[in-house]
């Protein structure tokens, strides 16, 4: 069947992802910790010393959020921000790069991504 | 009578639908589908790279795609909680993918296969209030094209029309 893809070149489409991973891998633990333990945001910013309005925003996307505040926002979660680089091999052109890649904690019936970057909770993580 | 109802197969071939490859990584296998309306197509060819993001953001509108078809079509969970949620109905089937930048509006063919109308940038929808509007217009061309019956999952459940939802 004909297609049609987006055109950003490779370097965009990987920062694109990977900023938004990084964004929904915290959004996810927000949840977890809000189920678990009724955690929310407010909870959150008066961990890290700013105003609920700017969490916020950097989890839905409205605000840049730097590599400092997604360490910041994790800790306060319980979590660690794990980043790993790994070398992965480009099927289409046979080639080895590097790529940064989030994992977010995958759905069963989804296939594992080689990649990694989790937000460990701290105990176990210690 | 006999009605010739097409399918989306013979839809994409006349032209009247577009099937968009989300460019999955080589681990990743594509467990929802996205097709898209000539016009969608056009302003994604053409427009989506101009837009610019709101507060200066990083991540281009472009690149807020990208994420989100990648996210989308691989089959990754898609709300966390009530506050996080890449799709939201707004009425008679019609729903909106978000992106902080971006509404596109469009239906669910069957479950896992949205079918994309159109897309404006969020600013826009929000400052003129055209969510209904925007909805209108899909249910619009969805009423129009020559799809095989029935044409949407009706109702505003995201288990519905979207596996792994939550």
């Amino acid at each position: 069947m004909p297609s049609f893809q987006i055109t950003l070149s490779p370097s965009k489409r990987a920062a694109g992802r990977f900023v938004y991973r990084v964004r929904r891998a915290l959004q996810k633990a927000l949840a977890e910790e809000q189920e678990r333990r009724g955690l929310n945001q407010s909870a959150v910013a008066r961990a890290i010393g700013v105003h609920r309005s700017v969490v916020n925003r950097e989890l839905r996307g409205g605000k840049d959020i730097t590599l400092g505040r997604v360490a910041e926002l994790a800790w306060a979660l319980g979590r660690r921000a794990v980043l790993e680089l790994p070398e992965e091999s480009q099927a289409s052109e046979g080639s080895t790069y590097r790529r940064f890649c989030f994992q977010t904690k995958l759905p069963p019936n989804v296939s594992q991504k080689a990649a990694s970057f989790t937000l460990r909770k701290t105990s176990a993580a210690a | 009578m006999l009605t010739f109802m097409a399918t989306r197969l013979e839809l994409v071939m006349q032209g009247h639908l577009h099937r968009l490859d989300p460019v999955l990584e080589p681990q990743e296998r594509e467990w929802r589908l996205i097709y898209t309306s000539p016009r969608l197509r056009n302003w994604m060819e053409t427009e989506l790279a101009g837009l610019e993001a709101t507060w200066n953001s990083e991540i281009t509108p472009l690149q807020q795609l990208d994420a989100l078809v990648n996210e989308f079509c691989s089959g990754c969970t898609l709300s966390f909680g009530h506050q996080f949620k890449p799709i939201k109905h707004v009425r008679g089937g019609i729903w909106e993918l978000k992106t902080p930048d971006l509404r596109i509006f469009g239906w669910f063919h069957v479950k896992d296969c949205f079918i994309g109308y159109r897309a404006e940038h969020a600013d826009y929808v929000k400052k003129h209030d055209l969510y209904y509007g925007l909805a209108g217009e899909a249910a619009h061309f969805r009423n129009q094209i020559d799809l095989n019956e029935p044409k949407f999952v009706p109702g505003d459940d995201p288990n519905a029309v979207v596996s792994n939802y939550s």
